[in-house]
């Protein structure tokens, strides 16, 4: 171990003295200083942690070769830290209402980011396997910190159960991988399958598994079914962050373990990647039409955003701007999603619940930026200019057709014009609707505001002037996808 | 004095409107900032008019920018004698509609209508200006959401299924476009030497081949088909109208329409000339379905607003009938029934919704006798009716009579000008019906007592219908400028849709 090696890990550094930096204040201070400090403490470092690898610009392959940094890696890094800073600002008024401890909250939030910038760096199936843990484990924590709470408990317990399900095939897999190349690391897993092919048992089941495996991480349909019970029970900031966080990740560990590691295979591999892409973001859809919980709704509707991004994967045989495309969605999903989450939490309902349709009625008139804010987060999850989400999908759209899967693009719009029906249905319940006697309370935060507004103005700035963010997301995928 | 960047600043106007109107938030201020914002809009629109050079056909007034340098996508705008009259007219009823609604028939929400109005009109001028596919596509689509909140937060009591409808058939159109313009966009040449710009692509269009065109010109004729609405897409069109808000109508039938047949001409038939062949036959028949089918069912129906709707699809028919004949008077005519389309429908639209305002009454049957209180209204609205029933000396006559020529010279499609034209004649014929016996129930017999103590026109009302029939008339008795900016543009689509050494063959 060098300094070098430090160096270039000084992100990952950063994030974990953070975390436990958070631990340490938060058993000195008292209760009152906790609420401004933590959130204050915790913002800081995943700013530090943003700006260092700029500062010292790290490229290659350190700790002998066990964590590369690249571009891939920078880009992913970027986009779970700012995720990361997001759900930290819109939470603190949450959690001191529902009683939440807050240095539990950030330390947990923390780790988890620590796990998902692990999952970036990894070049072997030990690291990656391990960042993979080290980010589902805290969300396990965090689905259930409201302990009291019978939902949150629900939640907590049901990923629990399906996260480490998952996790025991994802590992299995791995070691059918490592039986077949005798290898963990991806480039000599993907030389052996250049030359070996895909034509043996051991291949294909090492490769079922590891896709089961991801997917349920990633929260593909048929392997998605705990995704709508733990969104919805979890506390809204920590569903705000698991919804994106994880997914990311996943997607990450997709690019690097399915795509690059298996890229010999992936012309054979693609044409599942395409149905799954399909079914996920039709089923998605389809069962998000008939929600009228907003949280639940977003929950599925989350669900088909796994499958536009799916589709992209599946069209990686165009190359780079295939990766370009899943790196794009995979960052203006994360705003988008997050931010419409917490736009629930101006809502002051018991427990965990989201607002049910009705209960949004008159949202508009009663708190004007936030509903602002709301309807700019529900149109770019449509993908109506504009703003990110629109162009996100338009990238996709680009390499499915070069690839071939002109079908695919087909069902992807029609899908769209689905997931325009329930999410301005919401706007429609903001506007056009006034607010009945029973109204919940509304809360206001500053802090919630003010981050709401930042990113709905990066949402709209990102769709008018991609440009920018459109060649950091094809200079990062390039190392993945040549 | 030439006005540098002038479409860009057509544009940015709007924008800048945006920026008081949220920091005021109060209603009298909204009114003043959104009246000047859009007049200085209008003005400008006249600017760029004056600015161009009539009698050539190609781009003018272009500018272009790197916008998404490394897919090749660009800022990228001008004007011909095809979009160069539609520019004014929507900033023209634009104004109008602005202008209307501050006097009093937009009761709540102010601020958030006008700025749905300044946010729409950045989209309609900018669908008509933009040479880049990607620009369209977004301009396209902006206008979308602002109309969806003034039909959902302003409209009647059927207003959210009605808007709902309205989103959801407009998006299925156009975001299968999407998928056929990046579909143009891989075809257009190796990766790194894409583009989307229209004329870019008009130069290389012969590496579409026939199947591709088969499929990609069905990808765009269905968002401009829904977008216009024809026959049998065009179901949303009442509802939206029948509760959309007087200026919202206005805008929706005035320019909001006319950007499916824009469409047609700009996009799908220079780019697609082998498409448009094999489709021809379908939109022809659809378009004479639409003028007989609209007239029909405008007929018999009940509603005022729902009758000038449905005649709004009968026109529109004639536009499509107009363009698909491809012949020169056909598409001058189609732009003319376009542009006499807004100024007329516009103006109807802003009549039945004063008359509602009055008298809370939409339905034929519970109006009468308005002719004898309101001479003044009767006047202007009278030669509203006219024109849009097509009498010679107003402006709707020229448009539909070019068209009715060219399509009595069109020779191809299974059975040719002379099965055609009759019958969209009969169409011509049918609208004085419906539009007359409209006219005749509700403006003359008995007096109602009702009615009795109701005030003509106020001085406002008055303002926005005049520049509406200063139009009217001058266009139908002098169309010859109109045409002369309109045909060398028009002339040089026809030909690249019609070109044999670019037909490439079916498989």
């Amino acid at each position: 171990m060098t300094s070098n090696d430090l160096v270039a890990i000084a992100p990952e550094l950063i994030v974990t003295i953070t975390a436990l930096l958070v631990i340490v204040v938060d058993s000195i201070i008292d209760h009152e200083a906790r609420r401004t400090w933590l959130p204050a403490l915790t913002a800081l470092g995943l700013l530090a942690a943003i700006v260092a690898p700029n500062a010292y610009p790290m490229v290659g392959l350190f700790f002998g070769g066990y964590v590369n940094v690249d571009g891939f890696a920078n880009f992913f890094r970027a986009v779970f830290i700012v995720l990361a800073l997001f759900a930290t600002l819109v939470a603190p008024a949450y959690l001191e209402r529902k009683g939440v401890p807050p240095g539990e909250y950030y330390a947990t939030v923390l780790f988890s980011t620590l796990g998902a910038m692990t999952i970036a760096l990894a070049t072997d199936l030990i690291t990656l396997f391990v960042g993979l843990e080290l980010m589902t484990i805290p969300i396990y924590v965090l689905a259930g910190i409201q302990r009291r709470d019978r939902y949150a408990n629900e939640a907590a317990l049901k990923y629990f159960l399906l996260g480490a399900f998952s996790s025991a095939l994802l590992v299995y897999g791995f070691a059918w991988l490592f039986g077949v190349t005798g290898s963990t690391r991806f480039a000599d897993i993907a030389a052996f399958l250049k030359t070996g092919g895909i034509g043996n048992g051991p291949t294909i089941v090492a490769l079922a598994l590891v896709t089961v495996g991801l997917g349920f991480k990633a929260a593909v349909v048929p392997f998605h079914q705990w995704t709508p019970d733990a969104y919805d029970g979890a506390p809204t900031p920590a569903t705000a962050f698991m919804s994106v966080g994880p997914k990311a990740a996943a997607f990450a560990a997709i690019l690097r373990v399915l795509v690059s590691g298996m890229g010999p295979l992936a012309l054979d591999w693609s044409a599942v990647f395409a149905a799954l892409a399909a079914i996920t973001m039709s089923a998605g859809n389809i069962v998000a039409l008939v929600q009228t919980n907003t949280k639940r709704m977003l929950a599925y509707s989350s669900i088909a955003h796994t499958g536009y991004i799916l589709a992209a994967v599946a069209a990686s045989s165009a190359g780079a701007p295939a990766g370009a495309a899943v790196l794009f969605y995979v960052f203006a999903y994360g705003v988008m999603n997050l931010g419409a989450f917490a736009c629930l939490l101006y809502l002051d309902l018991e427990g965990t619940r989201g607002a049910t349709l009705d209960e949004l009625n008159g949202f508009g008139r009663r708190e004007p930026l936030g509903a602002l804010t709301f309807a700019v987060f529900l149109i770019s999850l449509t993908g109506i200019p504009p703003t990110v989400g629109f162009v996100a999908k338009f990238l996709v759209i680009q390499p499915v057709l070069d690839a071939g899967y002109a079908w695919l693009a087909v069902i992807l719009a029609l899908n769209a014009v689905l997931a325009a029906f329930y999410y301005l249905r919401v706007v429609v319940h903001i506007y056009m609707y006034d607010a009945e006697s029973g109204a919940p309370a509304l809360v206001s935060p500053r802090l919630l505001s003010f981050s709401l507004g930042v990113s709905a103005i990066a949402v709209v700035a990102l769709g008018i002037l991609p440009n920018s963010l459109y060649q950091w997301a094809l200079t990062a995928a390039t190392p993945v996808l040549p | 004095m030439t006005l540098d960047h002038v479409l860009t600043l057509l544009l940015v106007v709007p924008a800048v409107g945006l920026i008081p109107l949220a920091l005021f938030r109060d209603a009298r201020a909204a009114k003043q900032i959104a009246i000047i914002t859009t007049f200085v809009e209008l003005v400008l629109s006249l600017v760029m008019l004056s600015q161009f050079k009539v009698g050539e056909a190609d781009f003018q007034l272009v500018e272009k920018a790197d916008w998404l340098p490394s897919l090749g996508i660009r800022y990228f705008v001008g004007v011909d004698g095809i979009s160069v009259l539609l520019v004014p007219m929507t900033t023209l009823l634009t104004f109008i509609s602005v202008l209307y609604s501050s006097g009093g028939a937009i009761k709540q929400r102010l601020t958030e209508f006008m700025a749905a109005f300044l946010l729409l009109e950045i989209g309609m001028v900018g669908v008509f200006i933009s040479l880049d596919l990607f620009l369209f596509y977004v301009m396209f689509e902006l206008m979308l959401v602002p109309m969806y909140l003034i039909i959902g937060i302003w409209g009647g009591p059927r207003r959210i299924y009605s808007t709902l409808k309205f989103v959801i058939f407009t998006l299925a159109g156009s975001l299968l476009m999407l998928v056929g313009i990046v579909a143009v966009w891989l075809a257009s040449g190796d990766p790194g030497s894409r583009t989307l710009s229209l004329p870019e692509l008009i130069a290389i269009r012969d590496h579409f081949s026939g199947e591709f065109q088969f499929w990609v010109f069905l990808a765009f004729a269905l968002a401009f088909a829904i977008k216009l609405p024809m026959f049998p897409f065009h179901t949303w069109l009442p509802d939206a109208h029948v509760e959309a808000p007087t200026a919202g109508s206005i805008i929706l039938a005035g320019v909001l329409l006319k950007a499916g047949g824009y469409g047609f001409l700009r996009f799908a038939l220079p780019l697609f000339p082998s498409g448009t062949q094999v489709w021809l036959p379908v939109i022809i028949t659809l378009s004479v379905i639409a003028i007989l089918y609209g007239a029909a069912v405008s007929t018999v129906q009940k509603d005022l607003k729902k009758l000038v709707a449905y005649s709004s699809v009968a026109h529109m028919g004639f536009v499509t009938l107009g363009i698909f004949v491809l012949n020169s008077q056909g598409g001058v005519g189609a732009v003319l029934q376009m542009l006499n389309h807004g100024f007329v429908t516009g103006a109807l639209f802003l009549f039945v919704g004063i008359q509602y305002e009055k008298t809370h009454r939409r339905v034929i049957a519970d109006l009468g006798g308005l002719a004898h209180m309101w001479p003044l209204y009767t006047t202007f609205f009278g030669v509203f009716v006219l024109a849009s029933l097509g009498l010679p000396g107003l402006n709707g006559f020229v448009g539909e009579f070019l068209v009715l020529l060219g399509t009595f010279q069109f020779g191809g499609a299974p059975l040719g000008g002379l099965f055609w034209g009759p019958l969209a004649g009969i169409g011509v014929i049918l609208a004085a019906v419906y539009l007359l016996w409209m006219f005749q129930r509700v403006m003359y017999g008995p007096v109602r007592e009702a009615y009795r103590a109701l005030p003509d026109l106020s001085p406002i009302e008055v303002a926005c219908a005049v520049p509406l029939l200063v139009l009217t008339v001058l266009l139908g008795v002098i169309p010859q400028p109109a045409i002369a900016i309109i045909e060398p543009s028009l002339d040089r689509v026809m030909k690249l849709a019609t070109d044999p050494t670019f037909l490439v063959a079916m498989k």
